[in-house]
């Protein structure tokens, strides 16, 4: 691992002194702490007509304050943190001169590039945690309520997936810096694939849901059937739409499915009311599995591509 | 009841005796002869006689009352002793008064004195004319009487209820069922009095059973029933069996009467036993696991805890729609009382089936019994695509080891 570390330590102590982070840090932490404090102040309303409410905790995180949930803020503006955390991570250096410089040191090539990237997920990890532990602490003040053994799994889980999706946008930006010279070119472009997979996947699963069926009037349960399908294989491009339904699933036990449609019978509805009881821990893992496979997937596959380019770039007569 | 006996008996009795009748016009006129030559009486003269020497009765009536009248027409009192000399085989003979049994009598002169014969056939007394035979003598001798006294009793006619002034009509007699249902029988109450009358209401059967009467289409119990002259009314006759009858015929005995109209009526319950299912699985556990689309198998015991035999017992489920659920076998032909039979019963979720718990019920229909039993049935998320999910992340970390080792530049 020679150098690693050293890059990783260097990287650390200078995002830390960054204003940067600073800055990202406190706007996080300051409207996730807007959030959990609204979600708590909410949750009694919520659970008024509850005859035994399980999984309080958790609601949290999931229960929409001031029009999103912890959970949600996380999906649509996490990747943020990544990108702005990597999208100059190698073409500052390039364009400043430091990379030949650095090169120069007995430090293998690749161990730049991994040193960057792993302090890009240390940076994200420990921003995730403490904004989640601080979110708990707000709701053991306000709502006193313990979390059960159960409920700090699935946290937990939540936290993992959480830090592998912002990881998969960390690569992405330092795949930009890699690819593009220019430092604002690359955020621009960083940006662009931000706001394409956010806003623009979900539009985009619509339309081509619409174009495929042939009549978007009919409204028979047939034909919403297989618009909702549609929609969703498309917008499953989205690591977005991976993420919040894997998040959403883990984070709340009783939802166990992640179609956004389901045609019931009405036998089928009477039987499953009976006993409406939350997913087991593991039944729900294994309902989005498919999904968490596949964000840590493109995450490795992400890296892979951008070290695969940079190991292969000329650095030395730039 | 005696009481209703001895009018009875005198009612018989009036219908019966010419000679009664003639006795009673000959006491006044005799009577007036002792008031008014009262001087012309003989020094002793004392007679007796009984009222009605000759009765008839019916078979089952109880008892005789006959009463026996010394007449004292001398001028001084007499003593006289009582001997009953004849009593037939199976009967029980007395002379007594209001309350004691007697055999010496005081008649003073010129008046009469009036005892009771009393007869008492027991059960074994056959149809027939039976004698008793009294004599009667002063104590110095001077007077024997003697009076014989003739009871017929009546063959009893078969088929011919006893029943006067009230009928009673069944339309259906015999009722049958299970030992634990209820039986009502409906009886029509005819009154052929030319008054109205108040009708008690009575009804006897096995022990332990409960016999109400109620009237037709309301649910209170009546004991008894007011009808007007030759009016009718329905009443229901509420049988409910002991608790643990056998399976068998038990007779049931309605009586209705108001003084002497009266009228009884056979009814007949036929148990067939209880018709009782219980179902349930070996271990008592009610919840099963199945996965999308693949079949889940419990084995379900039916048993008869009845007395009865159960024949054609069927199984119906309540299920999620796209659900399949398979019985075998899918019928059984016949559980005998206290036998059990056993039943696989395969669930198959919905290919898209949710994950999460369902209630899927299964119904045994049996003879004149239905039981549930609710299954709760957890659909299980299929764990390949975890083993396929790890396999592929397992192959991105070997590529990018791979990567690692090829383009390290070490």
């Amino acid at each position: 691992m020679g150098g690693v570390t050293a890059i990783l330590k260097k990287e650390l102590a200078d995002h830390f002194t960054s204003y940067r982070f600073l800055f990202l840090f406190a706007l996080i932490a300051m409207v996730s702490l807007i959030t959990a404090y609204m979600a708590g102040v909410n949750i009694s309303t919520q659970l008024v007509d509850v005859a035994k409410p399980r999984f309080v905790f958790l609601m949290l995180f999931t229960s929409s304050g001031i029009g999103f949930s912890f959970v949600q803020f996380v999906a649509f503006f996490g990747p943020l943190i990544g990108l702005i955390l990597g999208f100059d991570t190698i073409n500052r250096e390039r364009n400043e001169g430091t990379l030949s410089k650095l090169l120069s040191q007995p430090i293998y090539r690749d161990s730049i590039i991994n040193g960057k990237f792993l302090a890009g997920v240390a940076i994200i990890a420990i921003l995730l945690t403490s904004i989640l532990l601080t979110v708990a602490g707000i709701g053991l003040l306000m709502i006193g309520v313990i979390p059960g053994i159960e409920e700090v799994f699935r946290l937990f889980i939540y936290l993992i997936i959480s830090i592998t999706y912002i990881s998969f946008w960390l690569g992405a930006a330092i795949l930009f810096s890699i690819i593009f010279r220019n430092v604002s070119t690359s955020a621009l472009a960083a940006l662009a694939a931000w706001v394409f997979f956010s806003f623009f996947v979900s539009l985009g699963a619509n339309a081509v849901a619409n174009a495929l069926t042939t009549d978007t009037t009919i409204s028979s349960s047939e034909a919403q059937m297989t618009r909702a399908k549609i929609r969703k294989a498309v917008s499953l491009i989205s690591p977005m739409e991976l993420y919040s339904d894997s998040t959403i699933t883990i984070v709340d036990p009783m939802r166990r499915t992640t179609k956004s449609m389901v045609q019931m019978g009405w036998m089928e509805q009477l039987s499953i009311t009976r006993f409406s009881g939350p997913l087991p821990l593991g039944q729900s893992i294994l309902v989005v599995f498919p999904y968490i496979t596949t964000l840590i997937a493109i995450t490795f596959i992400c890296f892979g591509i951008s070290y695969a380019v940079f190991m292969r770039q000329e650095i030395r007569s730039v | 009841m005696a009481k209703s006996k001895w009018n009875n008996l005198k009612g018989l009795i009036a219908a019966a005796g010419v000679a009664g009748v003639i006795f009673f016009l000959c006491i006044p006129v005799s009577a007036r002869d002792d008031g008014e030559c009262d001087e012309n009486r003989p020094d002793r003269l004392i007679t007796m006689a009984a009222e009605y020497p000759g009765v008839e009765i019916p078979m089952d009536e109880e008892e005789v009352r006959i009463d026996l009248i010394f007449h004292n027409k001398g001028r001084s009192d007499e003593d006289v002793d009582i001997l009953i000399t004849d009593v037939p085989e199976n009967w029980k003979a007395r002379v007594k008064t209001y309350q004691y049994s007697v055999n010496k009598i005081h008649a003073p002169s010129g008046e009469d004195k009036t005892v009771t014969f009393e007869a008492e056939p027991d059960k074994k007394a056959a149809a027939g004319k039976y004698k008793f035979r009294i004599e009667a003598q002063t104590r110095d001798g001077e007077f024997k009487m003697a009076q014989n006294i003739f009871v017929t009793v009546l063959e009893k006619i078969e088929g011919e209820k006893e029943s006067r002034g009230v009928k009673l009509t069944t339309s259906y007699p015999v009722l049958r069922g299970p030992s634990d249902g209820n039986f009502e029988f409906s009886m029509e109450v005819e009154s052929k009095l030319d008054k109205d009358a108040i009708f008690d209401l009575f009804g006897q059967g096995p022990e332990g059973w409960d016999i109400n009467f109620k009237p037709a289409y309301e649910s209170k119990y009546i004991s008894s029933l007011r009808l007007k002259e030759n009016q009718n009314s329905t009443v229901a006759v509420e049988v409910k069996p002991a608790r643990k009858s056998e399976e068998g015929e038990f007779p049931i005995n309605v009586k209705v009467s108001s003084g002497d109209a009266r009228a009884e009526a056979e009814l007949t319950v036929i148990l067939t036993g209880t018709y009782k299912l219980e179902v349930g699985t070996v271990n008592d556990l009610l919840s099963l696991e199945a996965k999308q689309g693949k079949p889940a198998n419990v084995s379900v015991y039916v048993k008869n805890t009845g007395s009865a035999a159960n024949k054609g017992i069927e199984f119906m489920s309540f299920k999620p729609e796209n659900w399949n659920v398979e019985f075998k076998p899918e019928m059984i032909d016949v559980v005998e009382p206290g036998d059990m039979k056993q039943v696989e019963v395969m669930i198959t979720p919905y290919e898209e089936a949710l994950v999460g718990d369902y209630s899927v019920t299964v119904n045994v229909e049996g003879e004149k019994v239905t039981k549930p039993v609710e299954f709760r049935v957890t659909v299980k998320a299929s764990s390949a695509w975890a083993w396929i999910g790890i396999g592929v992340i397992v192959l991105v970390i070997l590529s990018l080891t791979a990567l690692f080792q090829k383009l390290g530049r070490r």
